[in-house]
């Protein structure tokens, strides 16, 4: 079982998985480092900066996002780097009830919640572990790109990246990807809340939440797209991935 | 004076502190988990640092116990190993699972509470009567609902409804703005013949019951904390009880082992975990109340060295079978992040004689089938659904399971903002074989043997599965979903129970050759032990169980309290 534990309303959380090798385009880009590193060093940093923006391409990752931000414009690795970091810093729950982010008024989710002594030897002992897996995960990168990752065109960051011997690493990779990118910002990642305007959802609305029409209201007709879904293009049939998607669960 | 101590401050626990501090005893209650409220025995509002924070609740444990330091183990039958990790947890926190539930409240039904006599027998299930029927138990559900807060609308009921669960009255509230996609749904289910309705659920639609805020739609119900306490639930009980004086409630503190002394308790012992390492000690008490949610309740009675005389402490743990439908929308963003996590149901499923459910179920040679309450048009938050399409890249991009096209499907968000989701909560019947043991390896972070679960979809299960699938999908289709699929639940989960509705292990009843505890839930064996929470559960219904357990535990409280002697 995952180590999140499977959730009520996950849909297709747990499915088994398959592996492959891969082709792709795109072209290569340097790489900012985040201000201040809490556990990366400055290489590791570079490596999961490129690592992630394959995951997760921004416009200047690959040209089908332009105008999409991705992992690189939320952030993402220094919302890794925060979390791995935060062995004392306890940077592990946001506070509450709300952030004022719809309102105004001050950002209560800002001040985090110290963690009580269970919960800060259940963390030490996660993050202790992803610390490990993260040092031989991004070695094992530079080691299949024949020393630095970083160096490597797209292309080839994918192929490694699908290799089957560090599955569990870009597994992982991803799961913090996802974080990074649609958790609250507080957390470090969605800076300026690129992950979330990116797919149309407003996040946390607390203390002003919805209004009766807007709970009741159809927002209207809004054909997905199944091929290049969101840029405008309806796709060219049964090769978008959205088609395929919709086509495997139908089978279901 | 007579002093109890409650375990759990949860939907049981919080009613049992109630009864007992307002009778004049002295109480005190342990909690496993932090408390995160304030002003809780004050007057007045009280407040929370519960936020619509996905990753604090979904992916980091803040209310669930982290199976980092509290493991439980499953397997799916006796001869499978077990697998360690979180296992159908509820929040682990002041308030328990009410704490995240999403205060969905519909009401058991007659048959539900003679299950026996009303439908015979079920091979290889353990079927029987409660000690007490529906009718019984009616003032119980009003006094809760009343004292919660409920929304809802008794002239929206359908006649299956008033049938099985007849009622007097009104709810206190009347149902809140429905939501797009749950009126979608119900829309399918009307042209299917089922007959949909608002939701019961307590939360407050106006402002001021209990003192607390109206709820302001903000989406995030179901698995998290209410950042307005609009949603009270068992927290109004316990605030009930604090301010007696009589109570001293103690977070963050476990109680190990119930200490017995031939057929008598005498207090508990506790640990707490300091920065310094563990701290124990011991509490003595009159009585001692167990609320700490089924399988851990069983987890302390086994602990204990309960006698056990029918041989069932542990067995017939009911968990639900649920079914996830999935209806996605192609032509329209369903919006379903606005409004009360799912405002609409059905539950033409919970009914044995549904068209066609007798003659399915004697074609597979059972002598009826049940499936259960429809929750219309729920969905997932973008994390889970990013999530999602990790693993489905994996079957559909496997070469390169990432990149542009992982983007392009949160963008498209066919699984979270065009899905309105349709769970089907699966009548579970009690096995024997379906149990809480302890497991003889893994031990939590104070060295305690945890639970292990052995669970998976029975017979019956699998049949109500099988004939309410195609029903759940027609329904979707008729709605208007492009796509509609409709699996087991545990098919996400490789088997895992996922449900969040936990029941049985200390069944009650009046036979101690047949049950655990008697018709108020004390322990055959034991003159001064009690069990208060879905433990006690005889049936597992087909609906939300937490009014019920909290009716429940109000019915047998209020009889402890007037006890004044206990041998």
């Amino acid at each position: 079982m995952s180590a999140s534990g499977p959730r009520r309303r996950a849909i297709i959380a747990a499915l088994p998985v398959a592996a492959g090798l891969a082709a792709c385009t795109s072209s290569p880009k340097r790489i900012p480092q985040p201000a201040t590193l809490g556990f990366f060093t400055e290489h590791q940093a570079a490596v999961v900066e490129a690592a992630t923006a394959r995951i997760a391409p921004g416009p200047k990752d690959d040209p089908a996002e332009a105008g999409h931000p991705g992992a690189r414009e939320a952030g993402v690795t220094g919302y890794i780097d925060t979390m791995l970091g935060a062995l004392d810093d306890q940077n592990i729950f946001a506070g509450g009830p709300w952030s004022n982010r719809h309102t105004s008024g001050p950002d209560l989710m800002a001040r985090f919640i110290p963690l009580d002594p269970v919960a800060r030897i259940a963390w030490r002992n996660r993050i202790i572990a992803w610390q490990e897996q993260y040092t031989k995960g991004i070695s094992q990168l530079d080691k299949l790109a024949g020393g630095d990752f970083t160096k490597k065109p797209p292309a080839q960051q994918d192929k490694i990246l699908a290799t089957k011997s560090v599955s569990e690493f870009t597994s992982l990779l991803f799961e913090h990807t996802i974080e990074g990118l649609y958790s609250s910002p507080e957390y470090g990642g969605n800076k300026n809340l690129v992950g979330w305007k990116e797919i149309g959802f407003p996040g946390d609305v607390q203390p002003r939440g919805y209004s009766a029409d807007e709970v009741e209201r159809s927002d209207g007709h809004d054909p997905v797209g199944t091929g290049n879904a969101g840029t405008g293009n309806a796709g060219t049939g049964n090769t978008g991935v959205v088609a395929d998607v919709l086509k495997l669960l139908g089978a279901l | 004076m007579t002093k109890a101590i409650v375990i759990g401050s949860g939907a049981g626990g919080s009613f049992a502190a109630m009864e007992l501090a307002k009778a004049g005893w002295q109480v005190t209650i342990f909690e496993k988990g932090p408390n995160h409220f304030t002003n809780l025995g004050g007057q007045g509002p009280f407040g929370t640092v519960f936020a619509n924070d996905s990753l604090a609740m979904l992916q980091r444990y803040f209310a669930e116990p982290d199976p980092e330091v509290f493991p439980r183990t499953w397997r799916p039958n006796p001869s499978a190993p077990a697998q360690t990790g979180s296992v159908d947890e509820l929040p682990q926190v002041v308030g328990g699972g009410t704490v995240h539930w999403d205060a969905k409240v519909p009401r058991f039904w007659d048959i539900d509470f003679q299950q026996h006599s009303a439908l015979g027998p079920y091979p290889g299930a353990d079927v029987a009567d409660w000690p007490f029927s529906y009718h019984d138990l009616a003032p119980y559900y009003d006094e809760v609902e009343r004292l919660i807060g409920v929304q809802g609308d008794t002239t929206t009921f359908p006649d299956l409804v008033r049938k099985h669960a007849p009622r007097n009255g009104q709810y206190p509230m009347p149902p809140g703005p429905q939501m797009r996609s749950s009126t979608a749904i119900a829309h399918g289910a009307t042209a299917v013949g089922l007959h949909p309705f608002p939701f019961p659920m307590a939360a407050n639609s106006v402002s001021g019951y209990n003192g607390q805020h109206a709820c302001n739609n903000c989406g995030f119900c179901s698995s998290f904390g209410c950042p307005v306490v609009a949603r009270p639930s068992a927290l109004v009980p316990l605030r009930q009880a604090l301010r007696t004086g009589r109570v001293d409630l103690k977070p963050e503190t476990m109680v190990t082992k119930i200490e017995l002394k031939g057929n008598k308790a005498t207090g508990v012992s506790w640990v707490t975990m300091t920065d310094a390492g563990p701290n124990t000690g011991t509490e003595t008490a009159d009585v001692i109340v167990m609320a700490a949610s089924a399988i851990e309740t069983v987890r302390l009675a086994l602990l204990s060295d309960f006698p056990d005389r029918s041989g069932k402490l542990g067995r017939r743990l009911m968990l639900h079978a649920f079914i996830d439908g999935s209806a996605i929308f192609l032509d329209e963003r369903m919006h379903a992040h606005r409004g009360r996590s799912v405002t609409q149901c059905a539950e033409d499923a919970a009914d044995p004689d549904y068209p066609g459910a007798r003659a399915f179920a004697k074609q597979h040679g059972l002598p009826y089938i049940r499936g259960g309450l429809m929750e219309l048009g729920g969905s997932q938050d973008p994390i889970a659904e990013a999530q999602s399409y990790q693993t489905l890249l994996n079957f559909v991009r496997a070469s390169r399971p990432f990149g542009t096209e992982f983007k392009q499907l949160m963008r498209a968000s066919i699984l979270r903002d065009r899905l309105a989701g349709c769970s089907l909560i699966g009548h579970d019947l009690p096995y024997l074989n379906h149990t809480v043991t302890l497991d003889p390896q893994v031990r939590d972070i104070f060295g305690v043997p945890v639970a292990r679960i052995t669970w998976s979809a029975g017979q019956h299960e699998q049949v109500a599965q099988q004939f309410w699938i195609p029903r759940l999908k027609a329904m979707m289709t008729k709605a208007g979903a492009g796509v509609a699929l409709a699996v087991p639940a545990t098919f996400n989960s490789g088997g895992l129970p996922t449900g969040n509705h936990v029941m049985g292990g200390m069944m009650m009843g009046t036979d101690p050759a047949t049950s655990v505890t008697d018709a108020h839930g004390r322990v055959h064996g034991l003159d001064n032990v009690y069990a208060a929470d879905g433990s006690v559960f005889v049936t597992s219904g087909a609906h939300n169980p937490t009014n019920t357990i909290m009716a429940v535990a109000l019915r047998n409280m209020r009889h402890l309290s007037a006890m004044t002697a206990f041998p």
